[in-house]
């Protein structure tokens, strides 16, 4: 009976010094961080380059919004555009994985395809290559290859932008 | 010295053993001094010559040379063959060519003598040239259109099969690359009886994806851009990047053929074949499929050694169409090319003035449907035409051939003719050539009645049926030496020397203008430009000693001149060298080698470009071991120095860095 008091004691002596220290630590610190996808969640406006065989076909200024799938995942919406007489609508690239360095959160995906119906009400497949996104504060940088429809050679695509 | 026969019949026997025989059954001793002894070749003449007395220079590879580079298909032979010859990449990964400033579409390829329809970016798809069966291949440059007609511009390329003399063959062969993990498997089979003969071949390859190194990581690249946005210092060299590649797509190809020769008496002989090619090519968002389908029938009669005639019918298809991952056909790029030949062919010696004539028409009806022209439509034309060549041996040693060709095209209504006249002169030390000919391309059913919204992009390619045929006049010199050396100890062996210099004056090349705008879009217009010259230096040394050592070297060197215009699927490059340094020994009844050290060396794009390697030299070691009876193991190691260009764009050779290959090749009858 004895032993079993001393436990309990023991159980309950360890229990306030841990939740002393904790109730010390947070009364130390700002919130507890978000997850990364929150923490980049959000629309920017920038520039957005496009280069098909090695030549800018567009240079824009336009909006990529990223969404939270998940803690560490991020939808990314890339907005549509023309080219020429081809307006291609805005479409997704989801689940990108994202990883925290040092310098800023980076997020890569190998490829992404899906399908979207354009203007003319056609479903056209599209395919995006060699996905990346990195953060920094406000910033976001983010370069891929898209293959859309029939179109033979891919776009070269980056975008540098601020939150909005 | 040993002066060579010249007896035709002796010529005859002697190239039809060597090109109708394995080239693995045999030591390899005996089948590098057949093939360099007398070999006769067709392409420049249109009918068997020796070729130290074909008209024209012709590059001939032959059957060991085909072997011992390991290739798959005539594009890998070429590029490690031919100097001055380049093949590319366009848009989608379509193959491009260029050899001494000629576009592909300005060079023909044929097969056993006959066209093939289709084409991928300027040509024909040279995948479907497999080199199962091949027996040589024949390369004339310059231009031939008075023998040959349209698209012999600026050459030909002939691919001749082999025909075998054993009652029968069988061999089953594998290959494994390590460059893109590519299998090739293949089997062939032939009999031979007094009045049959039958060559049957099947080839299949596979080559996935492979990703094209960078300099730099998309990562490395968008945290670059990531400081340039924030206005840090950032490193602009590493956001340059020019590769206009960075993804090889896969690929899988089918390839079955069966040609059939019947001797009915010793004065008619019949051919048939048949041929079936499938290619499909995994894209992004949907898979390329291309069908080729070829058959024909030749009847040759032989009313005696001085008279032939020789009619055919010849029908090529290529097609192609995309699917959906899920195997749904779409048909919004549904292709078909369509040809029916029909040929005749009269030769006769004229023995009294100990002469050959060789008089010749045909009739080729051409159809096209493509997702290019406007919905729902097809275009179709005949090409007639009919030629002459004169062959006068004046004396022994000199040889005039005149040839002289009109074809008429229904479609555009354009006529075109073409000649040429060929000097040989055989002097006890060299081989005079003097060579001057003509040659046309017609504009294509594509480039006049084109009207495509290329890719969607809004803008628009538009074909222009009143386009005129481009032309080419070529001249050129050549002088040639093939003798032996004894007695001199180490250089013991036979060697050949051939220089040759050309001109070539290419005029109303078939291009692209600004077309204004078309139903509201930008628009390019197919158009007659003006020309160039071609000015260039071929040199050539062989060298075969008696130990077993061989040397080839193969040199061009040329200038463009005029309406020069460089598109960024065509780099033609000054210099170019190819080697080989051979090395073949039987050690045992059980046990042969043939090794060869070859290489290729380019020099800089003449275009200027500099945002690209200047140049690259790519050295393969290539190792045959000929086991027991008719097992031969083939090793290979590509690249040997792992080179690796800066920037992949176009014309970049097709090389990630070092890499080996494996094969094995049982010829079943032998163990039998």
């Amino acid at each position: 009976m004895k032993i079993k008091k001393f436990l309990a004691m023991m159980v309950a002596a360890t229990t306030m010094v841990f939740g002393v220290y904790s109730c010390g630590s947070d009364d130390n610190e700002n919130e507890p961080e978000k997850p990364v996808a929150a923490q980049v969640a959000g629309s920017y406006e920038g520039q957005e380059i496009i280069k098909v065989m090695g030549e800018v076909s567009s240079d824009t200024t336009t909006t990529y919004s990223f969404a939270k799938a998940t803690d560490l995942t991020v939808d990314m919406t890339i907005p549509g555009f023309g080219m020429g007489a081809m307006t291609i609508p805005s479409f997704p690239v989801k689940e990108i994985p994202l990883t925290k360095g040092e310098k800023a959160i980076t997020g890569k995906l190998d490829s992404y395809s899906g399908t979207v119906t354009d203007g003319k009400g056609q479903e056209k497949a599209y395919t995006v290559n060699n996905i990346v996104v990195a953060f920094d504060g406000e910033t976001v940088a983010v370069t891929y290859e898209l293959k859309y429809g029939a179109m033979p050679m891919p776009m070269m695509t980056t975008f540098t932008g601020t939150k909005k | 010295m040993t002066k060579f026969p010249t007896n035709k019949l002796i010529q005859s026997i002697v190239a039809g053993m060597v090109f109708s025989m394995p080239a693995i059954e045999i030591s390899a001793q005996s089948i590098r001094d057949s093939v360099e002894l007398e070999p006769v070749v067709v392409t420049a003449s249109h009918s068997p010559k020796a070729l130290k007395d074909a008209p024209v220079v012709t590059r001939l590879i032959t059957r060991h040379d085909i072997k011992i580079t390991d290739a798959t298909n005539i594009q890998d032979l070429l590029t490690q063959e031919m100097p001055g010859l380049e093949f590319g990449f366009a848009m989608s990964q379509e193959t491009s060519l260029n050899m001494s400033g000629f576009g592909g579409n300005a060079i023909l390829f044929l097969v056993d003598g006959e066209r093939m329809a289709g084409e991928t970016m300027d040509n024909v798809d040279y995948s479907r040239m497999n080199l199962d069966n091949v027996g040589r291949i024949e390369i004339v440059k310059g231009a031939s259109s008075a023998l040959y007609g349209s698209n012999a511009v600026g050459g030909v390329i002939n691919i001749i099969s082999r025909e075998t003399i054993e009652p029968w063959t069988a061999n089953a062969n594998s290959r494994y690359s390590d460059f893109g993990h590519e299998w090739r498997h293949g089997a062939s089979f032939s009999f031979n009886n007094t009045k049959w003969n039958s060559q049957t071949s099947f080839q299949h390859t596979t080559i996935d994806p492979i990703d094209l190194p960078k300099a730099h990581t998309a990562e490395e690249i968008a945290l670059e851009l990531l400081k340039k946005a924030q206005g840090l210092p950032y490193d602009e060299s590493i956001l340059n990047d020019d590769s206009n590649l960075s993804r090889l797509y896969g690929q899988k190809t089918y390839n079955v053929k069966e040609r059939l020769t019947w001797r009915a008496s010793d004065q008619l002989t019949l051919i048939g074949r048949g041929c079936y090619f499938f290619r499909t090519s995994e894209r992004d968002t949907h898979d390329y499929h291309f069908n080729g389908y070829s058959a024909g029938l030749k009847g040759k009669y032989a009313w005696s050694n001085d008279q032939q005639l020789e009619l055919s019918y010849a029908f090529d298809q290529y097609d192609k169409a995309n699917f959906m991952p899920d195997g749904t056909r779409k048909h919004d790029h549904d292709y078909v090319n369509r040809q029916h030949v029909v040929h005749a062919l009269f030769n006769t010696q004229l023995s009294a003035i100990n002469a050959h004539l060789i008089l010749g028409a045909d009739l080729l009806n051409d159809y096209l449907s493509t997702y290019q022209f406007v919905a729902g439509t097809s275009q179709s034309q005949n090409n007639i035409d009919g030629y002459a060549q004169f062959d006068w041996n004046v004396t022994n040693q000199l040889n005039l051939v005149g040839s002289i060709r009109y074809d008429y095209f229904s479609a555009s209504a354009q006529k075109a003719l073409t000649e040429r006249l060929a000097i040989v002169y055989k002097h006890p030390w060299m081989t005079f050539r003097v060579n001057y000919a003509s040659g046309f391309r017609a504009p294509t059913l594509k480039e006049m009645y084109m009207h495509f919204d290329m890719g969607n992009m809004g803008y628009m390619i538009i074909g222009n049926p009143d386009l005129e045929p481009e032309r080419s006049h070529n001249f050129n010199v050549a002088i040639e030496r093939i003798n032996r050396i004894d007695d001199s100890g180490f250089l013991d062996g036979r060697y050949s020397f051939t220089l040759m210099g050309y001109c070539n004056i290419f005029d109303k090349r078939i291009t692209t203008i600004d077309g204004g705008l078309v139903d509201g879009m930008e628009s390019a217009l197919y158009w007659n430009e003006d020309g160039i010259k071609v000015w260039g230096v071929d040199a050539s040394l062989g060298h075969i000693w008696d130990c077993g050592l061989s040397l080839k070297l193969n040199y061009s060197w040329m200038k463009e001149a005029g309406h020069v215009y460089y598109s960024d699927f065509y780099q033609p490059r000054s210099q170019s060298l190819t080697w080989r340094l051979g090395y073949d020994h039987r050690f045992s009844r059980y046990y042969a080698i043939d090794a060869a050290l070859s290489g290729r060396s380019h020099g800089k794009p003449q275009s200027g470009r500099t945002d690209v390697d200047q140049g690259y030299t790519i050295w393969k070691l290539m190792l045959q071991h000929h086991i027991w009876r008719g097992i031969n193991i083939n090793t290979a190691i590509d690249n040997i120095f792992n080179y690796k260009p800066k920037t992949y764009y176009y014309c970049s050779p097709l090389t990630t860095g070092t890499s080996v290959s494996v094969g094995l090749s049982v010829d079943i009858d032998k163990i039998l």
